[in-house]
C-alpha cells in the first residue's frame, strides 16, 4: 500500500508541471541566493577574524598590567623570554611570539604621521601567523635598515619600496630618540589599526632602539588549541593583564553576533515566505483534486493514507526544490570561495576599512542542514490547513460537487 | 476591463490578500531598508564634514600629493578676498598644519600642530563646540593649545602644564617652542582626539615663519547641495593653475566609496527578499490564472484579444499593488521621518567602532521623497513582471483549447 502512495504522491506532485516547476524554481533561487549571501558574508567576517588574530593578538594577548591603557614602555614585561619558556610549557599553547611596540612619528622628508613601531621576530610571526601572507608589495626583509609598512600609513606617507623614513619616539629612558630605515616592503594585514599605523622592524634593532633589554617585551601573542587553555593563561598568569582575542576586539565579537543576527532574520523571513509560497500551491493541489479525495474516502480509503500522500507530495517538491538550491548555492559559493566578490573598483575604501579588494566567501555544511531542515519543515507545515479541509469533507456531498 | 479586474480580486480572495500582503511588506521593508541605509551613510559624512574636513578645501598642488614646505599656498591674503566675493561662501578659514613631537615632563608623543584662526573656526568647524575642559583659543591666546583628551591623556597633562614642541618650521629649519595647555576636546573621533592639538594662527606665524601662507584653505558653503557649483566658481575666480579647489566628494573619496560599497550589500540582501517576495506573488498570480484557463477562453471566443486579456491581468496586479503600496507608503514614510528626527541609539556603537570613524552613537534615517519615490516603482515594476508569465501561459492555449480546460 505505501509503495503505491509513494507512486501516487509522486506523480501527483508534477500533475501541474508549470505549477510545481515554479515552486521548485522559488525554492532553488532563493535557497542559493540565501547561501550565498551567508558564505559572503560569513567569509568577510572570518577573514577579518583569521587575520586579525594571526597579525595582532593571537588567541590570547599578556601584557604588562597598565600597558594598555598607558601604551608607555614603562609598563613593560620585564621577563617575557622566561614566561614565555613557561608557556610554552602548558599543553593546549600551540605559537607563541614576543612583540615591542612604541609608539611615535613617522617622517619622510616631506610628510608625517604618527605610527606605531613593533619589534618582530620575523621567523616567529611566520610560524605564529604565516606573517609573509601578508606582503602585498617588495620582499620581506628586516636587515640593516630594513622595515615593513602598513598599506594605509604608506598611502598617507606617499612612500614606496626604498623610500626613506625617520621614527622618533620616547625610549626607554625617557629621552626622544630616533631611527632612519628603509621600506622594504608594504603589508597588508587587514588588521585596521596595523595597516593605518604599523611600522615593522627587526626585534633585536628595536631593542637597542628602544634602550629595552632583549629579554622584554610589551605583549606575549598565543595561539591555543581551545578555550581552556586560554582560560588556564588566565589563572596562571592573573598578576600580568591576560585578554583573549574578544576582549581584545569586541568589535570583532559584535560583528560575529551581528552576522549571526543578520543571517536568521534573513533565513526567517526567507523561509516565510517560501513556506506561503509552498503553502498556496499545495493548497490549490488540494481543492483541485478535492473530488478525487472524496471518492478515495468514499471508497474505503484510510484518511491517514491521504495525509501520507499530500505530505509526500510537498516533501517530494520541497526536496527537490531543495537538491536544486543545493546545487545553485554550493556552485555559488565553490565560486564566491575560490574568485570571490572582486569589487576592486572601491579597493581604496576597502582597504581603509581592513578589507581585501576581493571579498572571498566561505562554504559551511551547516548551511545545507539548516535550509534543509527549513525547507522540509516549511514543506510539511505547508499542508496542514489543506489537509484540514480534507479531514471535513462529506465524501458524498464532495462527489456530488460539481468541482 | 478595470470594473472586471477589481470584480476578479473580490472573488478570488485567498490570491488577493496574499498579493497584498506581501507587497504591503515588501513596501514597509525596501523604504525603511533604504531609508536606514541612506541615513547613516548621510550622518557619516555629516559627522566627519562637521569634525574638521571643509565642503570645500583649496590646496596648492601636489601638496596632498607630495606634501613640503614648498607646496604651502603662498599670498593667503590676495586668495581670501577674491574669496569673499563669491555668493554661496558662508565662511572660510586658512589653516597651517605641521606635525611633531609634543612632551610633557615625562612623556611625549606625535601630534599634528594646527595653526587656526579661533573666530573664524567656530563657524567652520565642531573643535571650538567640542570644548571639555578649560576654554577655546582666541586672538589674544599667544602659546595656548588646545589639544585632544586623547593626547591629553596621553602625555598625562592638566591644564595649565607646559609643553614642549619639537618640529620643523616653514623653511625648513628647526623649530621648538613651549605652550601652555588651556583647552581640552573631543570630537568623538579617537585618531583626531588623541593625535591633534591646535594653536592661535597669529602666534603660530611667528614661530614656523608661516606669514601670509597656509597649508590649505576651508572653506563652508550655505547650502551643501550646490557644492559643485560654488566650486567651478573658485575655480574660475582665482584662476591659477597651480592652486586646486576640492571639494568634500574628493576629499572623502574613501569614505564615499566606502559607503558605496556599504550600499552594494545592502542591495544584495534586499534584492534576496524581494526575488523571493516576487517569485510568491508570480506563484499566486500563476495558481489563479490557471484555475481561470476555461474563463479566460470564454473572454477570447466573446471576441477580446490578447492585449484585453494583458490588460486585465494588469489591471488586477495594479490595482492589488496600489492598494498595498497606498496603505504601506505612509506608514513606512512615517517610521523614516519619525526617525530621521529620532534617531535609533545605540550605546556603545561610536566606542566599538572608533577605529572605522564613526563618532556618533546614533543611527538616523534618511527622510527623502525622491528615494521613496524610486523604490516605490521598482515595487510596481516586480509586481508587474510577476504578471509576464502568467500572460504568457494562458495565451499558450487557443480560445476553443482553454474552453473545454478542466
Amino acid at each position: 500500500m505505501f509503495k503505491l502512495i509513494v507512486k501516487m504522491a509522486w506523480k501527483n506532485s508534477f500533475l501541474r508541471l508549470s505549477r510545481t516547476l515554479l515552486v521548485i524554481i522559488m525554492i532553488a533561487v532563493s535557497m542559493s541566493m540565501m547561501l550565498g549571501i551567508q558564505g559572503l558574508y560569513d567569509g568577510m567576517a572570518d577573514t577579518m577574524i583569521d587575520k586579525n588574530r594571526r597579525s595582532g593578538s593571537g588567541d590570547v594577548s599578556i601584557f604588562a598590567k597598565g600597558y594598555r591603557v598607558n601604551k608607555d614602555l614603562q609598563y613593560r614585561i620585564k621577563n617575557a623570554d622566561e614566561l614565555s619558556a613557561e608557556i610554552k610549557k602548558i599543553e593546549g599553547v600551540k605559537e607563541l611570539v614576543l612583540r615591542v611596540k612604541a609608539e611615535g612619528l613617522l617622517s619622510t622628508a616631506r610628510k608625517s604621521s604618527f605610527a606605531s613601531m613593533q619589534g618582530i621576530d620575523l621567523r616567529a610571526e611566520e610560524s605564529f601567523g604565516d606573517f609573509s601572507e601578508f606582503l602585498k608589495e617588495g620582499e620581506i626583509n628586516l636587515e640593516g635598515q630594513g622595515a615593513l609598512i602598513g598599506l594605509e600609513l604608506a598611502k598617507r606617507l606617499k612612500v614606496t619600496i626604498g623610500s626613506k623614513l625617520v621614527f622618533s619616539t620616547q625610549d626607554s629612558s625617557g629621552e626622544i630618540n630616533s631611527i632612519a630605515l628603509r621600506i622594504r616592503a608594504i603589508m597588508q594585514t587587514t588588521n585596521i589599526v596595523l595597516d593605518t599605523n604599523a611600522i615593522f622592524i627587526d626585534a633585536k634593532k628595536m631593542h637597542r632602539f628602544l634602550g629595552t633589554d632583549s629579554s622584554e617585551a610589551t605583549q606575549i601573542a598565543i595561539m591555543t588549541a581551545d578555550k581552556k587553555t586560554n582560560d588556564l593563561l588566565k589563572a596562571n598568569f592573573s598578576d600580568l593583564d591576560v585578554k583573549s582575542f574578544l576582549q581584545l576586539q569586541p568589535m570583532m565579537k559584535q560583528m560575529q553576533d551581528v552576522m549571526i543576527i543578520f543571517n536568521s532574520i534573513t533565513f526567517f523571513i526567507v523561509m516565510t515566505v517560501v513556506f506561503i509560497g509552498i503553502l498556496g500551491v499545495m493548497y490549490v493541489s488540494v481543492l483541485d483534486r478535492i473530488r478525487e479525495f472524496g471518492i478515495a474516502m468514499g471508497i474505503g480509503m484510510q484518511y491517514r493514507y491521504i495525509r501520507i500522500q499530500i505530505c509526500l507530495e510537498a516533501l517530494f517538491v520541497g526536496f527537490i526544490g531543495y537538491l536544486g538550491g543545493a546545487l545553485l548555492g554550493a556552485l555559488f559559493l565553490l565560486y564566491l570561495r575560490d574568485y570571490g566578490l572582486d569589487l576592486s573598483a572601491f579597493s581604496d575604501a576597502l582597504e581603509m576599512w581592513g578589507y581585501a579588494s576581493t571579498i572571498k566567501g566561505t562554504i559551511k555544511i551547516s548551511y545545507f542542514t539548516t535550509t534543509f531542515a527549513a525547507i522540509i519543515s516549511a514543506s510539511l507545515f505547508s499542508v496542514f490547513i489543506p489537509l484540514r479541509k480534507i479531514k471535513r469533507l462529506n465524501p458524498i456531498e464532495v462527489i456530488k460537487a460539481e468541482k | 476591463m478595470f470594473r472586471f479586474a477589481l470584480k476578479n480580486i473580490l472573488f478570488y480572495r485567498g490570491r488577493s490578500i496574499t498579493t497584498f500582503a506581501l507587497t504591503f511588506i515588501s513596501t514597509i521593508l525596501f523604504i525603511v531598508y533604504v531609508s536606514m541605509m541612506d541615513g547613516s551613510h548621510k550622518s557619516m559624512l555629516e559627522n566627519a564634514l562637521k569634525v574638521y574636513t571643509g565642503a570645500i578645501e583649496i590646496y596648492h598642488k601636489d601638496y596632498r600629493d607630495i606634501g613640503g614646505n614648498e607646496y604651502l599656498i603662498e599670498d593667503v591674503k590676495a586668495i581670501t578676498n577674491k574669496l569673499s566675493t563669491i555668493k554661496g561662501i558662508q565662511a572660510y578659514t586658512t589653516r597651517y598644519e605641521t606635525y611633531g613631537l609634543l612632551s610633557s615632563k615625562e612623556h611625549s608623543a606625535a601630534s599634528m600642530l594646527a595653526g587656526i584662526e579661533p573666530e573664524k573656526e567656530k563657524d567652520l568647524s565642531s573643535i571650538a563646540r567640542a570644548l571639555r575642559e578649560g576654554e577655546f583659543l582666541d586672538e589674544d591666546s599667544g602659546n595656548c593649545l588646545y589639544m585632544g583628551k586623547g593626547l591629553v591623556e596621553k602625555l598625562k597633562l592638566k591644564l595649565g602644564a607646559e609643553v614642549s614642541f619639537i618640529g620643523s618650521a616653514s623653511d625648513d629649519s628647526f623649530a621648538a617652542e613651549i605652550f601652555k595647555l588651556c583647552g581640552v576636546f573631543k570630537t568623538g573621533s579617537s585618531e583626531f582626539d588623541s593625535s591633534v592639538s591646535f594653536v592661535n594662527r597669529t602666534y603660530f606665524d611667528k614661530v614656523m615663519y608661516t606669514d601670509n601662507k597656509a597649508s590649505y584653505i576651508n572653506i563652508k558653503l550655505d547650502d551643501l547641495d550646490n557644492v559643485d557649483q560654488v566650486n567651478e566658481k573658485i575655480i574660475n575666480i582665482l584662476n591659477d593653475e597651480s592652486l586646486e579647489s576640492l571639494t568634500w566628494k574628493t576629499l572623502m573619496k574613501t569614505m564615499v566609496e566606502a559607503m558605496e560599497v556599504d550600499s552594494i550589500f545592502g542591495y544584495i540582501s534586499l534584492a534576496l527578499f524581494l526575488v523571493v517576495i516576487f517569485f510568491v506573488i508570480m506563484i499566486y498570480g500563476f495558481i489563479n490564472v490557471s484555475s481561470r484557463i476555461k474563463e479566460f477562453g470564454v473572454l477570447r471566443c466573446i471576441g477580446l484579444c490578447r492585449a484585453d486579456v494583458f490588460s486585465l491581468l494588469f489591471y488586477e496586479i495594479v490595482i492589488l499593488s496600489s492598494l498595498a503600496v497606498a496603505l504601506a507608503t505612509p506608514i513606512a514614510a512615517y517610521i523614516c521621518y519619525y526617525y530621521s528626527i529620532n534617531p535609533i541609539v545605540i550605546e556603545g556603537m561610536s566606542e566599538m567602532y572608533k577605529d572605522y570613524g564613526i563618532v556618533s552613537d546614533e543611527i538616523p534615517f534618511d527622510f527623502n521623497l525622491l528615494t521613496i519615490s524610486w523604490n516605490l516603482g521598482v515595487i510596481y515594476l516586480l509586481n508587474i513582471l510577476s504578471v509576464i508569465y502568467p500572460y504568457f501561459y494562458i495565451n499558450s492555449f487557443r480560445p476553443i483549447e482553454a474552453t473545454r480546460h478542466v
